[in-house]
């Protein structure tokens, strides 16, 4: 399980440590663990830059979240190409709305609201031409291929099928929370929704998942 | 702290370090509960699978592009003489008032528009007529035929021995009239609200008449 992001500060990466064992202790909320805000001290900076117009501010942005919001777009999208779609469309959604940022939340964390909602946006737009994900699948990221050296094909393959069947709540939870490493405080701002709820939902979505991934195993048992 | 296998569920959904660290403790000695923590952990570990945080090499520049570019319109569009910039100095209650008068004032103009335009108002060259016209227009029509067939009357015994060559020519005219007054009544039966049409018959009508009365005068 070595996937640790390659192109993202020390800071901001997600230490995989706790999952390495089979019963390590879980922490009950990651406090530094990807924490977008903790990573990026200067995220007010960041915002002031941005709402002054200054391109390298943007790119700055797109330097530390740039690889992990291609990353989710990718996850909830199914595919490359929309994935940057939608990472290109958020940043021009900053750019034309970083006014109406008040600062209520941080900045990243706002970002990364957008980037989910315009997700939703082009999923929505996909469904309305009647593409489905799998048709849709690139060959460069099927999930059968590996997207980062080490990684699992069965396992990827297995586990993009079953998110795939979650709702389109679980499935972010899941997805911020298992993938991106977010606290459950961020994805409730994300998300606008309450921290229980982010729980409960991360609840029910990893036990559909162990449903829908141990399933084969247990009808494959039967068989035998 | 002491965990009972009751307690796995609330430590799965929202456990503390040390609930966490109690649920350890507690599946050393309990096969189910160590089943269902390794399949949690397990689930964890598998999300890992879908991090990649490859670089897209071409990403950064595409983006750079499209923000220079909507930072270029927006500018553009900015810079453009503000035509209703005063209508944003104006308050909102009065935008409102303002706004409301012209509709009142726009549907003030099309009623008296429509009631102009309406039944019984309408241009007389308009092609189509409306009941209340075609009324009129038959009426008419009616007593042209009345006052027709009473001179017809009259004059039918010039018109049936013409005694001059005045009256014979009267007689033809009067012959091609009928004729016209035929074809116009079968077109005006087919299309009784074309006004052209009505308009033709009661011009011969009225030509028919007056060439009765002209042969009832020679015959005087």
């Amino acid at each position: 399980m070595g996937s640790v992001g390659v192109s993202l500060p020390r800071e901001l990466r997600i230490s995989s440590v706790a999952r390495e064992g089979i019963f390590p202790v879980e922490p009950p909320e990651r406090e530094s663990q990807a924490n977008p805000a903790a990573g990026i001290p200067e995220d007010a900076a960041l915002a002031a830059a941005c709402r002054a117009g200054d391109l390298h501010a943007y790119e700055r942005l797109y330097r530390l979240q740039g690889a992990r919001m291609k990353n989710l777009a990718r996850n909830l999208l199914g595919t490359k190409n929309d994935a940057e779609d939608a990472v290109q469309e958020t940043f021009l959604k900053v750019q034309r709305s970083i006014a109406s940022f008040r600062g209520q939340s941080s900045f990243v964390t706002w970002v990364y609201r957008i980037l989910v909602n315009t997700c939703h946006d082009l999923r929505r737009s996909r469904m309305r031409r009647k593409e489905t994900v799998p048709e849709k699948r690139e060959e460069g990221v099927m999930p059968a291929e590996p997207r980062a050296p080490g990684g699992h094909p069965s396992l990827k393959l297995a586990l993009d099928r079953a998110i795939a069947q979650l709702t389109q709540h679980q499935r972010d939870v899941f997805l911020l929370y298992e993938v991106e490493g977010f606290r459950h405080a961020e994805i409730a701002e994300m998300l606008e929704i309450s921290e229980t709820a982010s729980k409960n939902t991360l609840f029910q979505a990893k036990k559909s998942l162990r449903q829908v991934l141990e399933a084969p195993r247990s009808s494959q048992a039967g068989g035998e | 702290m002491q965990i009972t296998c009751r307690d796995r569920k609330q430590i799965f959904l929202d456990g503390s370090a040390e609930e966490w660290t109690g649920l350890e403790l507690h599946v050393a000695s309990c096969a189910e509960c160590a089943e269902e923590v390794r399949a949690w952990k397990a689930l964890s570990a598998a999300a890992e699978e879908l991090r990649d945080y490859q670089e897209s090499p071409a990403l950064w520049p595409r983006i750079e592009t499209a923000l220079v570019q909507q930072a270029e319109n927006s500018v553009i569009g900015k810079s453009r003489p503000e035509r209703l910039a005063f209508w944003r100095s104006v308050p909102m209650v009065w935008q409102t008032v303002m706004a409301g008068t012209l509709v009142l004032l726009m549907a003030v103009t099309a009623g008296y528009l429509y009631l102009q335009s309406g039944p019984g108002k309408g241009d007389p060259n308009n092609p189509l007529l409306k009941d209340r016209k075609l009324a009129e227009v038959e009426r008419s029509e009616r007593d042209y035929v009345k006052a027709i067939d009473k001179l017809a009357a009259e004059a039918k015994p010039e018109l049936e021995m013409p005694t001059s060559p005045l009256m014979a020519s009267y007689q033809e005219k009067l012959i091609m009239l009928d004729s016209a007054i035929d074809e116009l009544r079968a077109e005006a039966g087919q299309n009784p609200s074309n006004a052209h049409l009505r308009y033709q018959l009661l011009a011969i009508y009225q030509e028919k008449k007056m060439t009765l009365q002209d042969v009832l005068e020679t015959k005087r």
